[in-house]
């Protein structure tokens, strides 16, 4: 009844026709992010996640044998569905990763209005110091932001 | 000794004018700095007419993000004090006055004025009162921020504060730009500040209305146990090291 790997009795495979489709789908999705990258579109450091994920991609269209194993240490019959909940988690994953850099981009926005609102306040205070003088150009102490990092 | 008062608005073209000339009477040696949180009406024009400072964020952030822009400015500018109340003439600039003279006498380190008044205290008839969602969703805040920070506070989603240098300095890097009242009073409890709470008059607002309908209420009380809960997990930071 219990059986250690689930897909110990009758397993299904990817047919070649799949995999020949996932390695043309693999090699086209990387050439777009090349291109996207060339094209000034995509800078690299975003590009690297999905680099990996295409090539994931490839690797498991050229060796089927990696998808099985995996299948199997998941306990699952169908290596197809073993394969759409690694791209399912995958995709969760890029998901959260975009929220957490969307976060970090909203504080900076807002410390960067914040910047520019103080300074406006400033350069008029200056400007009343001055008795409606020459202009607001008062050097502005280099306050080296702590959002970096 | 100085004091920056700063009133953060959004779009309070009809009242900031008359809270500004309110805190120039009731406070006339503090300089006074209006955070205009990007309204699209005349707000920083009315401001400025008064011959006060006007920082004018360049679009809408948030409660929270113009309160930061006023500590910001404080610490920067090297005030000694700080203190901001609302726009909308809720709050009047005589007891704002009050709560600066507990920091300044080094009482406290953040005071917060309380709606809540004193019940010895004889009613008037344009005093603040709560409305029933209000008053549910006070109740849910006032339980659980007293569990985390183990302490009593009555109003806690107050908006007329008053701060020392500690203050300006940990709620200027640290200050949540969508929760603010709440989660920065458990902050500076949680980096061991002395918070206080003063008992003071408010007033029914003058201009504008109440952004709370009982869904957004609810979504709001949802929201803020949640950002309690998260920040009773937070790491600890620096503030409790200078003192």
């Amino acid at each position: 009844m219990s059986l250690p790997f689930a897909a110990d009795a009758t397993q299904v495979h990817l047919t070649s026709q799949t995999r020949v489709v996932a390695a043309v789908i693999a090699i086209f999705f990387m050439l777009l992010i090349l291109e996207l990258i060339r094209r000034d579109r995509l800078q690299e450091r975003y590009s690297v996640i999905w680099f990996v994920a295409g090539l994931g991609m490839l690797a498991g269209a050229a060796f089927p044998g990696l998808l099985e194993l995996v299948a199997d240490l998941m306990g699952v019959r169908d290596t197809n569905v073993a394969l759409f909940s690694i791209v399912l988690l995958l995709l969760l994953g890029l998901a959260l990763n975009f929220s957490v850099i969307m976060s970090r981009q909203a504080a900076q926005i807002t410390r960067l209005a914040q910047e520019r609102a103080i300074e406006k306040a400033r350069a008029q205070a200056a400007e009343a110091h001055n008795g409606n003088g020459s202009s607001g150009e008062q050097p502005l102490e280099p306050e080296e932001e702590r959002l970096q990092g | 000794m100085r004091t920056l008062v700063f009133i953060p608005a959004w779009n309070e073209e009809a009242s900031v004018a008359a809270v500004i000339a309110d805190v120039r009477r009731e406070l006339p040696r503090t300089d006074i700095l209006v955070v205009d949180d990007g309204s699209i009406d005349a707000t920083t024009a009315r401001a400025r007419e008064c011959g006060v400072l006007v920082a004018t964020l360049p679009f809408n952030q948030g409660l929270g993000a113009a309160l930061q822009t006023g500590y910001l400015y404080a610490l920067r500018e090297g005030y000694d004090f700080c203190a901001h109340l609302d726009a909308d003439g809720q709050h009047p600039p005589a007891e704002v006055a009050r709560l600066l003279a507990e920091v300044e006498a080094d009482r406290a380190d953040l005071v917060i004025g309380s709606r809540y008044r004193d019940p010895d205290a004889e009613a008037s008839a344009d005093d603040y009162r709560p409305t029933l969602s209000r008053r549910i969703g006070t109740g849910v805040f006032r339980f659980f921020l007293t569990l985390a920070t183990r302490q009593r506070f009555t109003d806690t989603t107050s908006g007329m504060r008053a701060a020392n240098r500690r203050v300006m300095s940990l709620f200027s890097e640290n200050y949540s730009p969508d929760f603010a009242e709440i989660e920065s009073l458990q902050l500076a409890v949680r980096e061991g500040l002395r918070v206080e709470e003063v008992p003071v008059r408010m007033l029914e607002r003058a201009g504008g209305s109440s952004f709370l309908t009982p869904l957004r209420s609810a979504f709001f009380i949802f929201k803020g146990v949640v950002v309690l809960l998260v920040g009773q997990f937070r790491p600890r930071r620096h503030a409790e090291a200078e003192r």
